[in-house]
């Protein structure tokens, strides 16, 4: 009896204990999956001083690796660096570069961001990360004056590309002068693995002189209050992506672009020739759109484009409102190199003339199109024709009155030598004609190459020749050029 | 004993020397001109020397003098071996002042009564032609802040603006009346050097206390 | 009665070359009304007073360090001055190898600044004096509406090293003064009458619970974008704080009578 009860007793135990175990863990799933989808609450694990690249470079992938502490160190310096060639500009940096360095963090790190300021700037700066949540970004709580050093931590909380900017008053001269770059916080796990990843952000100049007038060009504020750039370029410089400076790729390859928009005025349509984005993050969130040709990229924002290089070749990164590609150096070049893959791209396979009205001078005339011709003209239209062969062929040499030029092309109004023999003047202009010859008691010794036009248009224009500036208005048949061999 | 003339000239020449003596005396410069007094100036010069322990970030390292509301003349040293806890207000202030007063007041309240005799609590003005010692007084009265932890100071227009340079307190005269000024509530330890800031009205006061209480366990 | 006579003689060419002994010249300002950039959109009146022809330079500062032992690097109290201060110089008494004798001394804290002109008997400009002085082009005592004089200064912001240069090197304004732009900034009595948080998108809001009172940085030009930056640059430096590009000139109040 007392041990029936006992085993009972014992099972219930186990039984209660189960019970537990199992709602303990249900309990604690909460919380961990809590800790994932709040970025406040997930733990941080070690500290680690953050890998900056200059453009056109980002630093490497986190993949999968868990929130940490990351340490920033930024360094502001105002230096004169090249805009164009022969044209130079007083840059304001983060880093040295413009844009400035790519920051790289993971949803839920916790940043911790030194700002420095170089003791030889002029300005105090500050800096505006889009990617913090935060009064001003971090701008009232990075201002330092030149030489100084502010330090401040934010946690990143949303997954996303995003913009950061100086945010000093002015602000719209700061970011004028090149204080902008990309902060990347990738979510949990970090971005989809691809070939090739590289770093754009396109950027509006205002000048004081015009777009390649040469030397060191200030800052026009007039113009960009107009927002009337004299520069957008990729970058902060014209070539910054072109020549020695092209980004590569290989054939086969995914490629992934980081583009930014700093402005400060203008929006970017951007799109890349010979290729279709097969991945658009629109704006820089988490939105995918796919088959995109041009995407918009706000002032202040950003997208991430991905595509497959299928075909080598130059690509050419553009902003499409094509003037500012043109005219004013937004371009850069994505040089793909490897096997030529000619079911996509066949490239060019023949090329030929294309002769829509054989009366044109070019190429040959054949003796079908000829005959399917009116046969004859009337002198009225034989002088109208001939009129404008005659421009078209004969009036640079021969002038507008057939007064020809002096020592070096012979008249022919009045011209005795054209009137003496209708044929000789049909075989100068059918085969041209060379060696000494006088015309009018002047001797010419210079070669007429011959006309390549078809029988009217030599009967035409001998025709108008004839009958105009005192010769002697012979008319000339198509039969009698034929004639002439 | 000297022909009468004579005896003039010497006096004369003695008074000239004794002149010119003191005149050499106040031209070499010294750490900070205090125009209220000479003799102020002297003795603190004598005081620094006694007082080599005053740390280099020390306030007290400003040698001006100040008076409070009960028309007694101090010097910033003589706050040495308190916690002092400190704002900048002028008391025509209509809409911050009010408010960083009450802050102030938060603050007194937080601390234990046991260590209140440690803690100096203290107002600067910075509308000193405005605000004598009698009317800092009669501010005081208002705010019911007459035990002997509260204190109002008023300075010279110049030693003014050199303090609120040392606490990093912006502030500027926008009308006949009416000051602009950063709302900030400074925390010292007993040597005077500066420990913690509060910015803003009505912030949590939390930080401020603990700095408070941290500097108290040292006495 | 003769060596008496002497001692008095000498005592007084003692007294004659230590108040005169860092003579500077000075231009004579005749005060008058303007509207600053900031703040109050009434006028500011400003009295006559002198002012430095010149920024003070290495070689007037290396005198000041002889007689006054207390502002060298090695001793200055860290209350006065941050780690900055004078970090270009070799050594407590000589200023840097780049440096020049005749260029402004930088590196210097408003502590350091403000006890210099005390000690000749003079004093820091304050934020208003200085801007009334700096509005003047060559010809014009208020050039403030001419585009090529606010076009010089913008390009000064962009020239970099200005520091390197001596005074005298820029142009010489309607007053007499040289060098108000074109070569350092320089501090003012009242520098921390700028009220700005650092964050400029709010600064124009004005945040009420930063500053009391109307705090709002009401610009009344806003193109006038030179100025701001000069405004903008004293609200982000502390008393303490010594910076390259940051120097300073002396002021003297004139009894009315004498202008």
């Amino acid at each position: 009896m007392i041990n029936y009860i006992k085993k009972a007793g014992i099972n219930y135990f186990y039984f209660l204990f189960a019970i537990v175990l199992i709602a303990g863990s249900f309990t604690s799933c909460e919380k961990a999956v809590a800790a994932k989808e709040n970025p406040e609450q997930m733990r941080i694990y070690g500290e680690s001083e953050a890998e900056l690249t200059a453009p056109p470079m980002v630093p490497r992938p986190v993949g999968n690796r868990a929130p940490t502490k990351l340490i920033i160190n930024m360094e502001v310096v105002e230096k004169e660096m090249e805009m164009s060639d022969g044209v130079s500009y007083v840059y304001w940096t983060f880093d040295g570069t413009v844009p400035g360095s790519f920051i790289r963090t993971r949803v839920g790190d916790e940043i911790e961001f030194h700002l420095k300021n170089h003791p030889d700037s002029k300005l105090p700066h500050n800096i505006d990360l889009h990617a913090v949540t935060g009064p001003g970004g971090g701008a009232e709580s990075s201002f330092v004056a030149p030489g100084r050093e502010a330090v401040f931590t934010f946690k990143t909380m949303n997954p996303g590309l995003y913009v950061y900017h100086c945010a000093t008053a002015p602000v719209g001269m700061h970011i004028a002068n090149g204080m902008y770059g990309l902060i990347l916080v990738e979510p949990a796990g970090g971005l989809p693995p691809v070939d090739k990843e590289y770093y754009i952000m396109q950027g509006d100049f205002y000048t004081e002189g015009k777009n390649g007038e040469r030397g060191l060009q200030a800052f026009d504020m007039q113009k960009a209050v107009d927002e009337n750039a004299d520069y957008v370029v990729f970058n902060g410089s014209v070539g910054a992506l072109t020549g020695d400076n092209a980004i590569h790729a290989e054939v086969g390859e995914t490629v992934r672009l980081y583009v930014g928009n700093g402005g400060p005025n203008l929006v970017s349509s951007f799109h890349v020739i010979g290729e279709i984005f097969d991945k658009v993050y629109v704006e820089g969130g988490s939105m995918i759109n796919n088959n995109v040709q041009t995407t918009l990229i706000p002032a202040g924002g950003a997208a991430i484009v991905e595509f497959k290089v299928d075909v080598p070749g130059e690509l050419v990164l553009v902003d499409h409102s094509i003037f500012r590609a043109f005219n004013k150096g937004a371009l850069g070049i994505l040089k793909v190199e490897g096997k030529e893959n000619p079911q996509i791209f066949g490239g060019k396979i023949e090329e030929k003339a294309y002769n829509p009205t054989p009366l044109i001078a070019a190429g040959t005339v054949t003796e079908k199109e000829t005959e399917s011709k009116p046969d004859l003209l009337s002198l009225a239209q034989k002088l109208e024709r001939g009129k404008t062969v005659y421009t078209q062929n004969c009036f640079a040499c021969h002038q507008a009155n057939g007064e020809g030029i002096p020592n070096a092309f012979p008249p022919l109004a009045k011209s005795d030598y054209l009137n003496a023999d209708v044929h000789r003047s049909i075989g100068a202009v059918k085969y041209g004609l060379s060696g000494e010859i006088t015309v009018n008691g002047v001797k010419y010794n210079s070669v007429m190459p011959k006309v390549a036009i078809s029988d009217e248009d030599v009967a035409s224009v001998l025709t108008y020749i004839y009958n105009n500036w005192g010769n002697n208005k012979t008319e000339v048949s198509p039969e009698m050029v034929k004639k002439v061999k | 004993m000297y022909p009468p003339k004579l005896f003039n000239i010497i006096s004369i020449m003695k008074n000239l020397m004794i002149v010119l003596l003191m005149a050499l005396i106040l031209i070499s410069c010294k750490t900070e001109t205090d125009k209220v007094s000479e003799v102020a100036v002297l003795e603190s010069k004598s005081t620094n020397e006694l007082n080599k322990e005053i740390p280099e970030l020390s306030v007290y390292n400003l040698p001006s003098t100040w008076t409070t509301q009960n028309n007694e003349q101090i010097e910033l040293k003589d706050l040495q071996g308190k916690v002092v806890v400190m704002v900048m207000i002028y008391t025509s202030c209509k809409a911050a002042c009010p408010r960083l007063v009450a802050d102030m007041r938060n603050i007194e309240r937080r601390v234990n009564k046991s260590d209140l005799k440690n803690v100096q609590f203290i107002m600067v003005s910075i509308d000193p032609e405005t605000d004598t010692p009698q009317r800092l007084k009669e501010f005081s009265i208002e705010n019911v802040m007459e035990d002997d932890h509260w204190m109002f100071l008023r300075g010279t227009t110049e030693d003014t603006r050199e303090f609120a340079a040392v606490l990093a307190v912006n502030y500027k005269k926008i009308t006949p009346i009416d000051f602009s000024h950063s709302n900030i509530i400074s925390v010292f330890d007993t040597r005077g050097v500066m420990v913690h800031q509060q910015e803003g009205l009505g912030v949590d006061n939390e930080e401020t206390i603990n700095a408070i209480n941290e500097q108290l366990k040292s006495i | 009665m003769r060596s008496l006579n002497f001692l008095l003689v000498g005592l007084a060419m003692l007294l004659q070359s230590s108040i005169f002994s860092q003579a500077v010249p000075m231009a004579n300002i005749k005060g008058g009304e303007f509207v600053p950039l900031y703040g109050t959109k009434t006028t500011v009146k400003v009295d006559d007073f002198k002012m430095d022809v010149y920024p003070v330079t290495n070689k007037d500062f290396q005198k000041f360090l002889k007689s006054n032992p207390q502002w060298q690097r090695s001793k200055v109290k860290k209350l006065f001055a941050d780690e900055s201060y004078l970090n270009l110089w070799i050594d407590d008494l000589n200023f840097g190898e780049g440096q020049k004798a005749n260029s402004p001394v930088t590196g210097i804290s408003w502590f350091a600044a403000k006890n210099y002109c005390e000690c000749q008997g003079k004093r820091l400009p304050t934020t208003d004096e200085w801007e009334y002085a700096a509005m003047a082009s060559q010809k014009q005592a208020d050039a403030r509406e001419e585009v090529s004089y606010n076009q010089y200064i913008l390009k000064w912001y962009e020239t970099p090293n200005t520091f390197e240069k001596e005074i005298g090197s820029t142009f010489k304004n309607y007053w007499g003064v040289y060098d108000l732009h074109g070569l350092v900034w320089e501090w003012t009595l009242d520098f921390n009458s700028v009220l700005l948080s650092g964050e400029s998108r709010k600064d124009s809001a004005g945040d009420n619970s930063l500053f009391c009172g109307a705090s709002a940085i009401g610009a009344t030009d806003l193109m006038n974008y030179a100025a701001f930056m000069r405004y903008a640059f004293r609200g982000s430096v502390k008393a303490n704080y010594s910076i390259k590009n940051l120097g300073f000139r002396c002021v003297q109040d004139v009894p009315a009578e004498t202008i």
